[in-house]
């Protein structure tokens, strides 16, 4: 049954970004490698386009919307698609925690990279690949998503995994890389 | 966190099934001709005499495939609808028929078909292979219960992968045939052209089941123009992204501009399903008391009281409950096996399956408390709201509602844990129109083509921008509970200051 106050836990991912979080995909993305870092334990996630998504977590980012906890401004890029940046209008200084440096370290990552790599951590945690020798998260990551995988973009995504493990956080993240 | 895996099917399945697939295969070559079957939608749809049709048409006659008759598209709809009692099988030849007619907007010449169209319209027709009874309610005992085999998905990906079904696919068209109509089915790569016509806002799945449940349930709103989208349909090329970034560009089905209205009136009409047919309160009601049902079911015979279940030990329910990782046991389970276990179960010695059994079989259902609705009721609506002002009021609506389920599940606990009688929660929520849940990607977006510009819907429509979710909240509690329904009331009255 989902809880009562998790629209307030969605704005605080944006809070512990800084106050400001750029992208509905970096938003999951972030929200389930903290989920994984054992920093957050409030969504469930499945496996959907864009790599792990919570529909409880889209929720609860629209009732925080609702009720002005954040604000979502839709921006145009230059190339004409379109993305979502979130922002707490009310902004609270805030207090250092293990979550703000994982979430700010998180959410600073290149979407396109940071899907790569949630979904790897994804298809070995939830799928199995590169677990017990069978297959290998990144190659299926790849196999899934060839136009973002190519242009060095896998390598990247490998690279800010491998930088985002070090920030110290409960749970080690998966080691894929 | 909830978790996935892939299952194969033990060897013993195997080998029978091989049986089973050779008989289906034999006499295959000898006398070729086309198959056809009368559809109440579709009229005619016919399995040409090319060895990919062929191949299809035997699909149909395996047992996996074969199993969907006794699977009902609608579950329970049939308590409100009578006329809804259309199954699974023919849904998804239907769902078959339609990915036809959407290829050849993307390779005009059927007759030349490629391999990967071929996986396509495969995934087309086996995308439903691995439903379980009253689909989505044994959904929910999968998910309340973690079991995987109760989750379609999975069933699905192994039926496909490792069943008749396979058989039938890779002797025919190629070795890991079956292996890339399960991808298609699983990894839903967004932006992938063909493969939109299995999975994107015009796919051939909604596209069958949005007329099929209109026609069935007999319900005259809902209509789709769908002769005029697919006339209108077109390829197009739209950037691929995540957020802010580009990774380059991908071809989709887009509309053309004369099919703007028939594309808002397919969203609204999609929208309009829902509260009408899909989560009609009595249909939800008789959905809940089966999940319920099963889930005691599963309790008794966890707890080691099988025989106050009322069902033999060789029993479909008995056997998948008793060992619910087997796909074995997955697949014996159907529509026909539930209704005709009622009887038994109706005279179970547990006082809450013989209640729920009965209930079921004599369409008694519990009453029905919309909590939404009573809140909903309470909650002014003041002029000159802007759709800002609106959202908030919805939200506050939603936090209100939340805040009553959350003490009422923790009292309907107490109660339920102290021998009283159950409350049944249901909750639900569904946008008009997912502009961009997570980014935006071609799949969960209808394009519009104007001029030489290719845009979104939801920027396009005001209608379709301003629609607002529509959810449900509701309570189900026993007509005789009178305890049961003050204690609601008095929970709604302290939380709304009345």
């Amino acid at each position: 049954m989902s809880a009562y106050d998790l629209h307030e836990r969605a704005a605080s991912l944006v809070l512990d970004a800084g106050g400001e979080l750029v992208g509905r995909t970096r938003l999951q993305k972030v929200a389930y490698l903290s989920s994984l870092a054992g920093l957050l334990d409030d969504f469930e996630f499945e496996y959907r386009h864009y790599g792990p998504f919570s529909e409880e977590l889209a929720d609860a980012i629209k009732l925080a919307i609702g009720l002005r906890l954040v604000q979502e401004e839709e921006r145009r890029t230059d190339w004409g698609g379109w993305y979502s940046v979130f922002t707490i209008p009310q902004r609270k200084s805030l207090a250092p925690s293990a979550r703000a440096s994982f979430v700010s370290a998180a959410a600073g990552i290149g979407a396109i990279e940071l899907e790569l790599a949630a979904t790897a951590a994804f298809l070995f945690i939830v799928e199995g690949f590169g677990r017990n020798g069978q297959g290998d998260p990144w190659e299926e990551t790849k196999h899934r998503k060839p136009e973002k995988a190519g242009e060095g973009r896998l390598e990247r995504a490998k690279a800010a995994y491998r930088k985002l493990r070090e920030v110290p956080t409960p749970n080690p993240l998966p080691a894929i890389v | 966190m909830r978790s996935t895996q892939s299952f194969s099917i033990p060897d013993e399945v195997e080998i029978s099934d091989s049986l089973i697939a050779g008989r289906a295969l034999g006499g295959m070559s000898s006398q070729v001709k086309s198959q056809r079957i009368r559809d109440p939608l579709h009229n005619l749809i016919e399995f040409d005499v090319d060895q990919f049709e062929q191949t299809m048409w035997r699909v149909l006659q395996t047992r996996p495939f074969q199993r969907l008759r006794r699977i009902r598209q609608l579950g329970f709809s049939e308590f409100v609808f009578p006329g809804a009692t259309h199954s699974r099988f023919a849904h998804s030849v239907g769902v078959f028929h339609i990915a036809r007619s959407l290829m050849t907007i993307i390779e005009r010449d059927p007759s030349k078909r490629t391999h990967q169209s071929h996986v396509a319209l495969a995934a087309a027709l086996v995308h439903d292979l691995g439903h379980g009874m009253f689909s989505h309610s044994f959904e929910d005992v999968g998910k309340q219960l973690n079991l995987p085999m109760a989750i379609h998905e999975n069933v699905s990906d192994a039926l496909i992968r490792n069943s008749e079904v396979s058989e039938v696919f890779n002797s025919e068209l190629g070795r890991s045939f079956s292996d890339e109509v399960a991808d298609v089915i699983r990894i839903k790569k967004p932006g992938n052209l063909i493969d939109s016509v299995v999975s994107s806002q015009f796919d051939a799945d909604r596209l069958d089941y949005m007329q099929r449940d209109r026609l069935m349930t007999g319900i005259q709103g809902s209509g789709v123009d769908a002769t005029w989208i697919l006339a209108n349909l077109e390829v197009g090329t739209v950037p691929l992204n995540a957020d802010e970034e580009s990774a380059g560009e991908v071809k989709t089905l887009v509309l053309g501009p004369k099919a703007f209205h028939a594309a808002e009136h397919y969203v609204l009409s999609l929208f309009q399903l829902y509260p009408n047919v899909y989560l009609h309160k009595t249909t939800r009601g008789a959905e809940k008391i089966f999940t319920s049902l099963i889930v005691r079911l599963h309790s008794l015979i966890e707890s080691g009281h099988q025989s106050a279940c009322g069902l033999p030990d060789l029993h479909p329910l008995m056997l998948f409950l008793s060992d619910p990782g087997k796909i074995e046991n997955a697949i014996l389970l159907d529509d026909s096996v539930f209704w005709g276990s009622l009887f038994f179960l109706s005279q179970a010695k547990d006082r809450l399956v013989s209640e729920y059994a009965t209930r079921l079989q004599t369409r008694r259902l519990l009453k029905c408390i919309d909590l939404r609705r009573m809140i909903e009721g309470r909650t002014p609506i003041r002029r000159g709201m802007t759709i800002d002002d609106r959202r908030e009021r919805e939200a506050r609506i939603s936090l209100s509602v939340k805040s009553i389920l959350k003490e009422l599940e923790e009292r309907a606990a107490h109660r339920k844990k102290t021998g009283g009688h159950e409350i049944l929660i249901d909750e639900y929520r569904r946008s008009p129109y997912k502009k961009f849940q997570d980014s935006q990607t071609p799949l969960n977006q209808i394009l519009i083509r104007k001029g030489n510009e290719i845009e979104d819907m939801a920027h396009l429509s005001s209608v379709v921008f301003g629609a607002e979710s529509f959810e449900i909240s509701r309570v189900y509690v026993s007509e005789d509970d009178s305890e049961g329904k003050s204690m609601i009331l008095q929970i709604i009255d302290k939380s709304t200051g009345e």
